[in-house]
């Protein structure tokens, strides 16, 4: 896969706000976990996971601490690259195009793939510079388009009308609310497919989480979204498909309103119902 | 099942289902005492069951409260959140089974102030099913009992049969005794609350099939 063929798939994504038509079918698979496992130095923190993350859904990824749910989300943009000694045996598959694939430029795949963090993380930029950083590192520097740029970002992370009026403000002087919705808003700049959020509302109060979680059922109509939360509400509210790990191994995965009201599993019961250990 | 992380939670749970458990006791004074009223000619029982209505309904109210301060405070999902709501649900069947147990013996009293009607005891049986029914129902409930709570709904079928032949024979025993007709509406109506009660018994094996198995059997046709 060549930079050029993954340029064209960004600059082929619907834009923000725009609604599917009929014809367009999502895929049920747009990400594919294949036999994958996962290992930091030889401990092994992935156990042979089978997973079908469909397209523009909220895939909610749960379960306790050390279980591997991070990472997961952080090999689907191969996050974990930058730490030595890791390994993994089995493929991810993202819209047909595996993420290992030797012709694969990491810089272009998290193009595709933005991420939120559980800290938001601004930089110590303007709001407007934050936004716009990596069209600049790419080379885009006009102004018409860096403009359009911000405005749709900011309307899509539910922010333009809160800071339209001081664009050139340090980004350090918004809410905590407000600096996870402009990461939002920087991940989303570059009309990536997929937006991974790590514990996105874990620093938040419950007035900014309602908000980040009414923007994450808004920007699922354009992108698809994988969560990583410890929060069962959090995850019962927004998503549509959850995934309940333990111990690296994937446990059970099916449609959120069945994990939460009948649980296959006696240990997705046990930990949804708050019964583990 | 595993204790729940925070032990409050077993204890509001516990507590929830226990007070269903007493106010299903009451219940079944209250079934006896109207029984009692109904089949001896007991005024003293008649008293006793519609005095006991407050308790239940003050029981009713009490597990309501208890039901939602504890989905409040702790969210529960999945099998937790479904014995709450079955306890909730089962409370509010108790207080119905408690307002038609009031309501026989109410009319008891009026019936005991005459000389005994010539068919009272052929509603005996169907009294009688209806509250083995309704304590089947219970221990059921209790007990989480599956098996037991899905073979109620089946029995509710003989209950509504016995029930519809006392009707017949009130029918018949109308034409041919006019003059205490409004002693045999009476009768007719209590036999509408018997039937009623083994409805409301079902209702609870239903509602603790929900909570065990997470399956909704209601309006399902038995055979």
């Amino acid at each position: 896969m060549t930079e050029l063929e993954y340029t064209m798939k960004t600059e082929t994504s619907p834009d923000i706000g725009q609604e599917l038509t009929a014809d367009q079918q999502l895929n049920p698979k747009f990400i594919e976990v294949i036999n994958y496992s996962f290992f930091y130095s030889g401990k092994q923190a992935l156990f042979d996971v089978n997973l079908n993350v469909p397209e523009k859904q909220i895939t909610a990824l749960i379960g306790p601490s050390g279980c591997g749910k991070t990472t997961l989300l952080r090999n689907f943009n191969r996050m974990n690259d930058l730490i030595d000694g890791i390994r993994h045996e089995g493929d991810i598959i993202v819209n047909g195009l595996s993420l290992y694939d030797p012709l694969l430029e990491v810089i272009s795949l998290r193009k595709r793939i933005g991420m939120v963090f559980q800290k938001s993380n601004p930089f110590p930029k303007s709001i407007y510079e934050n936004v716009v950083y990596a069209l600049r590192v790419a080379g885009q520097n006009n102004k018409k388009v860096l403009d359009e740029v911000v405005e749709k970002s900011l309307s899509g992370a539910a922010l333009w009308d809160e800071v339209k009026d001081r664009l050139n403000e340090s980004a350090l002087s918004l809410s905590g609310g407000q600096m996870q919705r402009l990461c939002i808003a920087r991940a989303i700049a570059n009309t990536p497919e997929i937006l991974l959020m790590d514990e996105p509302c874990s620093a938040l109060d419950p007035i900014a989480t309602a908000k980040v979680e009414e923007l994450m059922l808004d920007l699922k109509k354009e992108f698809t979204i994988v969560i990583v939360t410890h929060s069962m509400q959090q995850a019962s509210r927004v998503s549509d498909q959850t995934a309940f790990f333990y111990l690296g191994r994937l446990i059970e995965f099916g449609e959120t309103r069945q994990i939460f009201s009948r649980p296959r599993e006696k240990q997705t019961e046990d930990y949804i119902t708050g019964r583990f250990g | 099942m595993n204790k729940h992380i925070l032990g409050t939670f077993d204890e509001a749970l516990n507590g929830l289902r226990n007070d269903v458990i007493t106010m299903g006791s009451l219940t079944a004074r209250s079934l006896n005492n109207a029984s009692e009223g109904l089949f001896q000619r007991s005024e003293a029982h008649c008293k006793a069951c519609i005095a006991d209505d407050e308790e239940i309904d003050e029981l009713e109210k009490q597990i309501d409260r208890d039901g939602v301060e504890l989905m409040l405070r702790f969210t529960p999902v999945a099998s937790d959140l479904r014995s709450v709501i079955s306890a909730m649900k089962v409370s509010s069947n108790l207080e119905r089974i408690g307002d038609l147990a009031v309501g026989i013996a109410r009319r008891a009293l009026k019936l005991n102030d005459h000389s005994p009607l010539e068919d009272l005891m052929a509603l005996e049986p169907a009294f009688r099913a209806s509250y083995e029914l309704f304590k089947n129902a219970m221990l059921a409930f209790s007990e989480d009992d599956e098996v037991l709570s899905r073979g109620i709904k089946s029995r509710d079928k003989v209950i509504d049969a016995l029930c519809k032949e006392f009707d017949s024979r009130l029918g018949e025993a109308m034409v041919r005794d006019p003059g205490h007709i409004r002693g045999y509406m009476h009768l007719l109506i209590m036999s509408r609350n018997v039937e009623r009660i083994a409805d409301h018994a079902t209702n609870i094996a239903e509602d603790t099939v929900y909570a065990v198995a997470a399956e909704d059997i209601r309006h399902l046709v038995v055979e």
